[in-house]
């Protein structure tokens, strides 16, 4: 099954075209990565899976992106990115709220909860399955930015788990940590594969080995390979990304 | 001459021009806090709560007027903060619209825009068509002196949010009205709060917006929105005005009162002026 498919995808910053028709098929409950060189339009096309790019007034999508077959520019953006959470490269857990409150504040705003009990345990919940909970259950209340790098990110991925969406977007979520908290990350987004569909962006090929079941290689806004990650990793077809691989590009 | 002595020399002057402005600020300080403070000593409570005394004859006491400016600042903040907040996220959110960049444009002159102007705009619009001054004309003369101020800090405390936590609540599903009024500008509330703040404490000094709207009243307390109300600034020029020794020490006293109350608004404020961690 299909979770996610673009469509002669294309994305433009005012006159600028950043993704050149790309055409992914992204299956449920897998790992996907995308890789590719800094600047090569990684984010971008990202941010058009969840509509998060319209945030930006300058950009502009043409084609299409679907969610289960349905296209997500025929839904409102709101619902869109109910289904499809994201984690950002910079842990950005919101500093002026708890820990807690981080994590409920999706659910509260949204009106995802009918009660106050619902509400602990769904947060509760949440930051268990980011890993977080035994490390921050006694501080709850404590504002976020008390945390370290490596457990904001992890709340980030709690209070975005926390609406329960359908997929996950991860856009270089360990480029600004230490390799301890990046190990920690890695380890999971192992454990959430089962449930989740889960894209992930980075520019290293080394992390797109390690987390991966399929990858895409983005070379400046086109899509170069694509296919299952043993596959690409050991018999590329392409030679770009034979010497992208190499460290040769990028 | 040897560079190090030019330079000591150059940084000494620096110096001594720096001082030569700030004295103003402290010569005002002092010279109020000397005449002021005997007034208030002498006058003790009854200055404070009391109505104005007739010509050559004691102290009285300025309460009309300290009850009056609380009432215009309060009136003023009523019609003025909401608009400006709500004007000041407009703005910030929609930059590019054609009244995000006029507001932008409107409000910078608006804030040098001289404040007598003000007055006379509401006397027209308010004072001629009702037939008297009253609190609720001075209040709006103020309020839109205010205005601009609050507008301002509240769109400059919004777009100071870094974009990634713009991203992060857009990105949990949320409609953009509870980003940012839920969010955003919970995160800006310190930069808004000052904003309001700085707007209150600018008004309850003003003179010139009151000239022709509030109409003062010194010898009776509030009698209604929509009639005439004193204020420290007024009754201060309309005293200094006055040939008669008792009124000049009675403004004195009044312009310590009001020196304090701008203090107590503007002091706390510089001194928490430390924003949200980031």
């Amino acid at each position: 099954m299909i979770a996610i498919e673009t469509v002669n995808l294309c994305a433009y910053y005012g006159q600028k075209k950043v993704i050149n028709n790309v055409n992914l098929k992204i299956p449920k409950n897998v790992v996907f990565a995308i890789m590719g060189p800094s600047g090569c339009g990684k984010s971008t096309l990202l941010r058009s899976f969840n509509r998060l790019l319209e945030l930006n007034p300058n950009a502009r999508v043409e084609g299409d992106v679907k969610l289960y077959g349905k296209s997500v520019y025929d839904m409102s953006p709101i619902e869109v990115r109910r289904k499809i959470g994201m984690v950002f490269q910079h842990p950005n857990p919101f500093p002026h709220m708890s820990i807690f409150d981080n994590v409920a504040l999706g659910l509260k705003l949204n009106g995802l909860v009918k009660s106050k009990k619902e509400l602990h345990k769904t947060v509760k919940w949440a930051l268990r399955k980011a890993a977080l909970w035994d490390e921050v259950k006694d501080r709850i209340h404590e504002p976020a930015s008390a945390l370290s790098g490596g457990q904001q990110q992890r709340l980030c991925i709690a209070r975005t788990l926390a609406v329960k969406p359908e997929v996950l977007l991860m856009d270089e979520p360990t480029a600004s940590l230490d390799p301890v908290a990046m190990e920690k990350i890695e380890d999971l987004i192992n454990k959430l594969r089962e449930e989740y569909t889960i894209v992930i962006v980075t520019h290293s090929s080394a992390q797109a080995a390690r987390v991966s079941d399929y990858v895409a290689f983005l070379y400046l806004g086109e899509l170069v390979e694509v296919g299952k990650t043993e596959k690409v990793f050991e018999k590329p077809k392409s030679e770009l990304t034979k010497r992208y691989l190499m460290g040769r590009v990028g | 001459m040897p560079r190090d002595f030019k330079e000591k020399f150059f940084l000494f002057g620096i110096a001594i021009i720096a001082v030569l402005t700030i004295l103003p600020l402290f010569h005002i300080i002092y010279s109020v806090v000397v005449e002021g403070l005997p007034v208030l000593l002498k006058g003790g409570f009854k200055f404070l709560f009391g109505t104005l005394a007739p010509p050559g004859d004691g102290l009285g006491g300025i309460g009309p007027a300290i009850l009056g400016t609380f009432i215009l600042t309060f009136l003023a903040s009523l019609i003025g903060l909401p608009i400006a907040v709500m004007t000041g996220v407009y703005a910030a959110e929609y930059p590019e619209s054609i009244f995000g960049r006029l507001a932008r444009v409107l409000l910078t002159i608006m804030m040098e825009f001289p404040t007598i102007l003000v007055g006379l705009f509401v006397m027209q619009i308010l004072v001629i068509p009702m037939g008297r001054y009253s609190a609720i004309a001075g209040a709006l003369a103020l309020a839109i002196v205010m205005m601009p101020y609050v507008t301002v800090y509240t769109e400059e405390a919004l777009k100071s949010i870094p974009f990634m936590y713009r991203e992060a609540a857009f990105g949990l599903g949320l409609t953009r009205f509870k980003v940012v009024f839920r969010v955003l500008a919970r995160m800006a509330k310190k930069g808004i709060v000052t904003g309001m703040l700085i707007g209150m404490a600018k008004v309850a000094g003003e003179t010139a917006p009151l000239l022709f709207t509030a109409g003062g009243a010194n010898r009776i307390y509030f009698a209604g929105v929509d009639r005439p109300v004193g204020a420290i600034s007024l009754l201060i020029y309309n005293l200094v005005q006055q040939p008669y020794e008792n009124y000049h020490e009675i403004a004195w006293g009044a312009s310590l009162v009001l020196m304090l109350i701008f203090l107590a608004i503007f002091l706390p404020l510089r001194l928490s002026l430390k924003e949200v961690k980031l």
